[in-house]
């Protein structure tokens, strides 16, 4: 295994492309060469570095220092001074700032921001993604090696059901118990499917992931395998993920190499295959039955249900379908055992959550807290409040389908059962913060346009409802809606979720509801007054 | 066994079954639109959603299996609500105004659902876009304004008939039926079966020539049976007044399930020719009108005297009723005891298997449902796409669930694309089976690819897949004797399938009509032509027999160069039975009612023998069992 | 060989081009058709024809897969492509601007490819960087925070590159 003495991350997030970072990489990487260091040191990228005022950025480990904005031009004096002769450059160092997400917890590990904690993120952005040796360097492999050789499947699942780790697809389902159901059926052959079509608008937590720490979904996958008695492993990832998919291919390439994935995997009689599965753009493939006729190379319907995939899946066989950041929480369980995960998070939700955080506050970005911590927390604490001159009028909590919180609610601690209690949804953990500019009827008729046009067409409800739930927010957002459209939204809403045939069509009157019993008032003014009281709907009178 | 309550109905249903086929075993009616009960569930039009005791929401019973002590209810207000709301939406969706519709007024499952629900109005204001209708199709219509994509005809394309011409476009609010990359229906690679119209619950795939000319409530429906080829296909013959208004499938029929062709479904509706309603006996050298008593004593008194070896040569066509073709055979082998008495097909298609049947002296032919189930199909020199397309249907559906086919035929054939196709560039048919059965033994084919011209490759994959499959079928067509040998040799224990001529060919064969027709100084020729059309060759042929008489129902050059012709009705007009290709005997009934003078086929002879004062049984049954079968008899 | 020809060409190349890498087994069919979209922009009928018989899957199940994935698209579209995200977290920082900026610029609406060719513009439900909205790309290339001012200067890159 080779070792180096420095890693330096360039970061890749599309505001870093955009001013320039492969340039800076491949100068990078040519300088090294130059330089004749090209044996101890390696040169990575990093997604997603949670701050975009200085990019493209440089980041240089041991020593954790963040260069930005830096140009292809400096990157020769950035090279000479610190990776040759060992000086930080200071002229090149990113502002003094107060930083948030990856970053800010970087430069904090010992601990300022007193609720992260990093579990499934624990080694995205320090590690080289496409190393497997770095993995292995942080304890990569080591919790499947256990579950392996020093447990039995029956104990890997008890483990899981010990630790409360429920699905962070958005449902909440008990993990232990869905790897339950598919170890009991009596089948010679089994599916593991990792779930990465994060296609929820506003999630972006499963590509950070996939692109930082790609081989602990292997080794995730690997476990999951075991346990139920698979031994065949599918990531599906969504089509427009290309890096993750690079990096996944790429890991299951090395694990291969070195022989931790294949047959007789440490030296047992455990065989396990994997392989990446890319989608081509629907949101509802990101539905478990969905997924896996698309998998098959249909279109991405959902089945009917039951059967269920656990035992009715892919190709018809037994399938365990986990989402990308439930797998990530089982490799530090195994390691750490289900106690320690326990004392992370709520009783009845133990563990953490990422949090990407979107909408009019300072920072943007993604965190992972305990679960538990409160929406109000998380906008003053850790995105820094409103943008200047706005306050909070209302979040949209795990994507379009989430719910909309009033200000009322900003006290509410998110975990699965607190938020059930109030009929709040806790989603993908998408966090949309709105300020008073947005319109509740404006808002309602973009999520209704993205339903619409991403439901699958099967089932009348969905298709059928949404269309015309649209055209009737449509319609008030022009002024010419009447109170009756109001009943028959509520209406639409109810029978969505009464009669659809999945998820989708299920939760996609949520944010309709809400809207209608926290800002009713708000839509009436539309239709009663003809005016917009955010001054964003058109009102022009005219049909559309 | 699973016990579930419906309604408070207790009952006992086998598990897997479904709650709406649980509920209608109990006698309770749900309405469904998506469901059909020849196609599987599907789940998407949502009507059919009831309560289940436990369950979070509410259920599509058409998918939703039964589960140990279920309680489930259809008929709450919740779930009446629900179906009302399910309608809004469809009505909501495209154009419903039913007053200009086909389908209107009993023929339409979404009308009659409304009405059924008590849906007075449309609550949520439609706001549909209109579509351009599709009339490219020559025997359809396809209106995606009525339109409510339950997709049962894009199942039934693909699950019944294997064609998959119809499909999806897009998703969502903009889902939309096209046929194959969304090209007009005319211009598609649809097969013209109609098995789509069949389904569709709705206006939106209309029969362009029963269009308007009567709903359900105002038809007689008649059981029937297709004449068109040897599958023998169950049919409803539906009339109006006493005029054809559209054949539709039987979905009980035992040989086709359900199925048609385009042949069945449309074509034999066609009267090209003018009808002859009346007998006509030649009188200086016309045809002139004449009564049954006047044209029958004609044909006695010249045929009467010509008993014996070269007297009369007779020759009925095998789409006429087995009842008709016994009576043929019996007054001119029986009777007359002519050595001429034969079929139109002079037995092509069945004389070889039969002969190896007598041989045996068992049936040696499998049966059409063995193709359902066959994983692989050899289709050898056969057309089973042209004619006898329906059989082509039990396969094709197949094909993609992983049913290997196999094409052995010189010529095109259009099944090629579908499977593997094995052409022969030289060799005689012995020379193929040699090869073929070699490929089968795994013995070396360097030879029989010189022989063939058919790549060693190519020969050994197929002799692979014979040898690997579970539940092989053969269809066989032009075989002749020592080659039919070889082929059932090769078979081993292949089901072996041969595709016959028309509807009674193989009753033809039973009943020994199956010679080589020639004349042979006969004085007299006797066609019993029926509804069929003769050939060139027959016409040429019978030109200057010093005395032809013929029953037709149609006019033809050969009625024009005949001395007498008796007028008899046509398939739809008269009762009678067909033993199709795998030996099923069938009753087609009389659906139209035709004037006196116009006489069954069988009534025509049996006229004919009092005249000629001979005795003929009408236990035709007892016939068909006098030689051994080339498949086993049922029915 | 006339040009017609050379597109026949092109396109059987890029179908066998897919096939050889992913086989024909059907659980392939959305990697191949993507292979094919990225190779020539689109999937023409001739291409579906090709697959359909390498396959052995009927035309209509592969235009039904093909027309229901975004990314995939059956008809022509422009030299280049802006996919622009109008999902909710992009629209409430201010997408709706930048939108009708892009709409403004181009002359063209959501859907249309211009006469000359040169682009096609259409929206998309989410890209998946939604920490960096309003966001949209143009080919392969990801434009993230974007205002409404920067629209022209942006769409100038393209000017010259085919």
């Amino acid at each position: 295994m080779k070792a180096y003495r420095s890693m330096v991350l360039v970061s890749n997030d599309p505001g870093s492309i955009q001013a320039g970072a492969q340039d800076v990489l491949t100068t990078l990487q040519q300088e090294i060469k130059a330089f004749g260091l090209e044996d101890e040191i390696s040169v990575s990228t990093v997604s997603d570095v949670g701050r975009h005022d200085a990019v493209p950025m440089v980041v240089v480990y041991p020593e954790a220092v963040i260069y930005g904005p830096v140009t292809k031009q400096d990157v020769h004096y950035l090279v000479e001074e610190h990776l040759y002769k060992g000086r930080i450059a200071s002229a090149l160092q990113a502002p003094a700032r107060e930083l948030s997400g990856r970053i800010a917890w970087l430069q904090n590990r010992k601990g300022t921001l007193p609720a992260e904690q990093r579990i499934v993120l624990e080694r995205a952005g320090l590690i080289d993604p496409d190393s497997l040796d770095d993995y292995l360097l942080h304890d990569g492999f080591v919790a499947l090696g256990k579950a392996l050789t020093e447990m039995t499947p029956a104990d890997v699942i008890a483990e899981l059901e010990k630790s409360g780790l429920r699905g962070r697809g958005g449902a909440g389902f008990p993990t232990g118990t869905k790897w339950k159901f598919v170890s009991r059926t009596n089948s010679p052959k089994k599916y593991v499917v990792c779930n990465a079509d994060e296609s929820e608008p506003g999630t972006f937590k499963d590509r950070l992931i996939l692109e930082g720490d790609p081989f602990s979904i292997v080794e995730a996958m690997a476990i999951a395998a075991y346990a139920v008695g698979a031994d065949e492993g599918i990531i599906y990832v969504r089509g427009e993920y290309t890096l993750a998919q690079e990096r996944l291919k790429s890991a299951i390439q090395q694990a291969r190499n070195y022989g931790l994935l294949g047959d007789h995997l440490f030296g047992t009689d455990f065989s396990f295959n994997m392989s990446v599965h890319a989608g081509a753009g629907a949101y509802i493939c990101g539905e478990e039955t969905a997924l896996i006729e698309s998998i098959e190379g249909k279109r991405g319907e959902p089945r009917a249900r039951p059967p269920y995939p656990t035992t009715h899946g892919l190709w018809g066989k037994p399938t365990l379908v986990n989402n990308v950041e439930t797998l990530a929480n089982v490799p530090p369980i195994l390691r750490h055992g289900a106690a320690w995960y326990r004392k992370f998070g709520t009783p009845s939700s133990p563990g953490t959550k990422v949090y990407t955080i979107m909408g009019n506050v300072n920072l943007t970005g993604l965190i992972e807290v305990p679960m538990g911590i409160t929406l109000r927390e998380v906008v003053s604490i850790y995105a820094k409040g409103m943008k200047p001159g706005s306050t909070f009028k209302l979040a949209q909590t795990g994507g379009s389908s989430g719910s909309i919180i009033p200000a009322s609610l900003q006290d509410t601690p998110m975990d699965f059962d607190s938020f059930a209690k109030t009929g709040v949804s806790l989603g993908s953990g998408a966090l949309l913060i709105c300020d008073e500019e947005t319109c509740v009827v404006d808002l309602a008729k973009v999520l209704l346009n993205f339903f619409r046009k991403e439901s699958c067409g099967k089932c009348n409800p969905c298709r059928i409802g949404n269309q015309r739930a649209y055209e009737i927010l449509t319609n008030i957002s022009e002024g010419i809606g009447s109170l009756k459209d109001l009943d028959d939204l509520n209406m639409l809403s109810e029978y969505l979720y009464q009669l659809s045939n999945c998820g989708l069509g299920q939760t996609a009157g949520t944010p309709l509801r809400d809207t209608l019993q926290y800002f009713r008032a708000e839509v009436e003014a539309h239709i009663r007054l003809k005016v917009c009281p955010a001054g964003v709907c058109p009102m022009s009178g005219k049909k559309h | 066994m699973t016990t579930v309550t419906i309604d408070g109905k207790q009952i006992e249903v086998p598990e897997g079954t479904t709650v709406l086929r649980a509920a209608q075993m109990a006698g309770i009616s749900i309405p469904t639109l998506c469901d059909h009960p020849e196609l599987t569930p599907y789940g998407g039009c949502r009507l059919c959603l009831v309560e289940v005791e436990g369950a979070r929401t509410m259920q599509p019973s058409c998918t939703l299996p039964v589960s140990p002590n279920m309680v489930v209810h259809t008929d709450t207000q919740k779930v009446r609500d629900a179906r009302k709301f399910v309608l809004t939406l469809i009505f909501s969706e495209r154009n419903h105004f039913c007053m200009y519709c086909q389908v209107s007024g009993g023929d339409c499952e979404l009308q009659n659902a409304a009405y059924r629900e008590g849906m007075t109005h449309w609550p949520l204001q439609p706001n549909w876009q209109p579509f351009a209708v599709d009339a490219s199709h020559p025997y359809f219509v396809l209106d995606n304004n009525r339109c409510i994509l339950c997709r049962r005809c894009v199942r039934a394309c693909s699950e019944l008939v294997g064609n998959h011409t119809l499909g999806f476009e897009e998703r969502g609010a903009r889902s939309f039926l096209v046929a194959d990359l969304g090209v007009p229906m005319g211009e598609s690679t649809c097969v013209a079966c109609g098995t789509c119209l069949q389904v569709c619950p709705t206006g939106a795939l209309i029969d362009r020539q029963s269009a308007y000319r009567g709903k359900e409530t105002q038809v007689e429906t008649t059981a029937s049976v297709c004449a068109g080829c040897s599958v023998g296909c169950a049919m409803n013959v539906l009339t109006r007044d006493n005029h054809l208004v559209r054949i539709e499938s039987n979905w009980e029929g035992p040989v086709n399930g359900g199925l048609l062709c385009e042949i069945g479904r449309f074509a034999q509706q066609m009267e090209e020719h003018e009808r002859i309603s009346t007998p006509l006996v030649r009188k200086n050298g016309s045809l002139k009108a004449a009564t049954w008593q006047e044209a029958l004593d004609v044909i006695a008194s010249r045929v009467r005297p010509l008993s014996g070896a070269n007297g009369v040569a007779a020759l009925a066509s095998t789409r006429l009723p087995v009842e008709a073709l016994s009576a043929f055979k019996q007054i001119f082998a029986d009777g007359l005891e002519s050595d001429m008495v034969t079929s139109l097909e002079e037995g092509a298609s069945t004389a070889a298997a039969f002969k190896l049947a007598n041989e045996m002296g068992r049936p040696f032919e499998g049966k059409l449902g063995d193709l359902a189930n066959a994983d692989l199909v050899l289709v050898f020199d056969a057309d089973v796409t042209k004619l006898h397309e329906v059989a082509s249907f039990f396969f094709k559906r197949n094909l993609q669930a992983g049913t290997n086919l196999v094409v052995v035929d010189r010529n095109e054939n259009e099944l090629d694309r579908l499977g593997i196709p094995v052409k022969a560039l030289r060799g005689s048919q012995a020379e193929m089976l040699e090869a073929l059965t070699a490929a089968k033994s795994g013995q070396p084919l360097d030879i029989h690819e010189v022989k063939t011209g058919v790549p060693a490759g190519k020969l050994a994959l197929v002799g692979e897949l014979l040898r690997d499959a579970q539940n092989p079928v053969i269809v066989y067509g032009n075989v002749d004797g020592a080659d039919l040998k070889s082929l059932l040799a090769l078979a081993g224990t292949a089901k072996v399938l041969g595709v016959k001529g028309a509807a009674n060919s193989f009753a033809g064969a039973l009943l020994g009509l199956e010679k080589p027709f020639q004349l042979n100084g006969h004085q007299a020729v006797f066609v019993a032509l029926g509804d069929d059309e003769p050939s060139q060759r027959l016409v040429k042929k019978l030109t200057g027999a010093p005395f032809l008489a013929v029953q037709a129902s149609y006019a033809s050059q050969l009625t024009a160069q005949a001395d007498v012709v008796l007028p008899v009705q046509n398939w739809a007009e008269q009762d009678g039975h067909y033993v199709n290709l795998d030996g099923h005997i069938q009753a087609a009934h009389k659906a139209i009612t035709v004037p006196e003078d116009v006489r069954s086929n069988a009534a025509a002879l049996e006229d004919l023998a009092a005249c000629l004062g001979i005795t003929i049984s009408g236990n035709w049954r007892e016939q068909l069992c006098q030689r051994v079968s080339a498949a086993a008899l049922e029915g | 060989m006339d040009v017609e020809m050379l597109e026949g060409q092109k396109v059987i190349e890029a179908v066998q081009r897919a096939v050889d890498h992913h086989g024909v087994k059907r659980e392939e069919l959305i990697p191949i058709l993507s292979d094919v979209n990225r190779a020539l922009g689109y999937i023409p009928r001739a291409a579906f024809e090709e697959l359909s018989r390498l396959m052995k899957v009927p035309t209509s199940q592969l235009f039904s897969v093909a027309s229901f994935y975004q990314m995939l698209s059956t008809r022509p579209v422009g030299q280049h492509v802006i996919r622009f995200c109008e999902s909710a977290p992009c629209h409430v920082v201010g997408g709706r601007q930048v939108w009708q900026a892009v709409q403004d610029a181009l002359n063209l609406r959501d859907g249309e490819t211009s006469q000359d060719g040169k682009w096609t513009l259409t929206t998309v439900s989410c890209l998946g960087i939604c920490g960096v909205g309003p966001v949209m790309m143009i080919d392969d290339d990801v434009y993230g925070n974007l205002k409404p001012s920067q629209i022209p200067e942006i769409l100038a890159r393209y000017a010259d590159r085919s």
